[in-house]
């Protein structure tokens, strides 16, 4: 009893996990690279976006589980995107009814979420072979996995283009803002750093 | 006859076996998109109203904004599309003058519609300035519409036929184009364009300009 108990809290344990780092979407997997490009300019609209992520994806990963044994094989992308859509959706009218400067702010890649390839894929890997607590976790861990490599992203952008973070200056006065950083250019080379030093850091391991 | 009927319901019965959860789920989510939006769309009208209004006071500094609704003449003019819709229009006044006019026109751009908020003088003859209220152009090209540089060059210009240019330099009634965002900045001057004409010629039928008060 108490092994099986072990066990199970071991799997979850190892699932919340493994998004976090062994199967990071981002710096593992090479999931979601639009957003990951394209607003990480900042830390706000990196934790927004990285947050509506991890909504859609633990509403989607609860229906897509709760449904799984119903689902006819050819029909289940359309279901995947179905639902995925509602959430992106509900998502986006939340942000744009509380959130209205930092709905401006992520402007179109809000309702993008939709063709994020981290929630499908998490859709069809997990949620549709696994149980509702297993999902769920999956999910956050994916979800958070996710935010943190956005922030991490942004922290560095916004800190080197703007010698700030979260708008507080943190930089000394001496500091000359590298303006390329706010840039496509920047996401692409700090993106590029970032994963050059996971690398790195987990040669041979996997 | 018989063996034709039979083959129809064994298919209609096929087609509801298949896609029976996608119809249910379709309807639920449908419902679910339903309650979210009845909920959240005052809000979010509310924040429109709340940003249009302060474009409007960036672009006619100090002015009070009465909307010509509430003054019981409402504008209505075809859109670019071709069909009759109704125009928010605003007097900028201060005190009893009126010395200008916002309108809220929207049209096409590259991706989405583009909605923009004109100032005119109170002779709907110049424009004062324009913003943009909402547009999904695409970052770093389409979306430099919203800049101050591209922005500037309408101020002054004869609210008539503004023409877009791609090269040379902006002058009398021309605009010149962001360069890789052609679409959406002609986009721009056909809105303005389109909205100064029809809603000019709708005021001066219902005797709106012309009289300073």
């Amino acid at each position: 009893m108490t092994n099986n108990s072990d066990t199970t809290a071991g799997i979850y344990k190892e699932t919340l996990l493994a998004g976090l780092w062994r199967e990071n979407p981002v710096f593992r997997l090479l999931l979601g690279m639009c957003p990951t490009l394209a607003v990480t300019a900042a830390v706000k609209p990196a934790l927004t976006m990285g947050l509506s992520v991890i909504f859609v994806l633990v509403c989607s990963n609860i229906v897509v589980s709760l449904m799984r044994n119903l689902l006819k094989p050819h029909l289940r992308i359309l279901m995947f995107t179905l639902t995925i859509s509602t959430f992106v959706t509900i998502a986006d009218l939340f942000l744009r009814a509380f959130q209205p400067v930092m709905s401006e702010t992520l402007g179109p890649y809000v309702p993008l979420i939709i063709v994020n390839c981290i929630i499908i894929c998490r859709a069809e890997a997990c949620a549709s072979k696994n149980n509702l607590v297993v999902s769920i976790i999956d999910a956050i861990g994916m979800g958070v996995g996710f935010t943190l490599t956005l922030c991490a992203l942004a922290s560095i952008r916004e800190l080197l283009s703007t010698g700030m973070i979260f708008e507080a200056k943190v930089m000394p006065a001496w500091f000359v803002p590298w303006a390329a950083m706010s840039m496509p250019v920047g996401a692409f080379i700090t993106l590029g750093l970032l994963l050059g030093l996971v690398n790195k850091l987990t040669k041979g391991k996997s | 006859m018989y063996r034709r009927e039979v083959k129809a319901v064994s298919k209609i019965k096929y087609f509801i076996q298949q896609s029976w959860l996608l119809i249910v789920s379709s309807f639920c989510f449908g419902l679910l998109l339903a309650i979210a939006n009845a909920a959240w769309s005052p809000r979010i009208e509310q924040n429109r109203i709340n940003k249009l209004n302060a474009l409007a006071d960036r672009l006619i500094p100090g002015a009070d904004f009465v909307p010509l609704e509430k003054l019981g003449a409402a504008i209505k003019v075809k859109s670019l599309k071709g069909d009759e819709k109704d125009v928010e229009v605003y007097k900028a006044m201060a005190g009893e003058q009126c010395f200008g006019w916002i309108i809220n026109a929207v049209g096409s751009g590259f991706q989405d519609k583009i909605e923009l908020v004109i100032a005119v003088d109170k002779d709907f003859k110049t424009i004062a300035g324009f913003d943009v209220l909402a547009c999904n152009e695409t970052p770093y090209l389409g979306d430099k519409i919203k800049e101050k540089n591209f922005r500037d060059q309408f101020k002054g210009k004869l609210a008539t036929k503004l023409e877009l240019i791609q090269s040379g330099e902006a002058k009398d009634n021309k605009i010149l184009a962001i360069s890789g965002a052609t679409i959406s900045s002609e986009a721009v001057v056909k809105i303005i364009n389109h909205y100064m004409k029809e809603v000019r010629e709708e005021m001066q039928r219902k005797g709106l300009l012309g009289n300073d008060k």
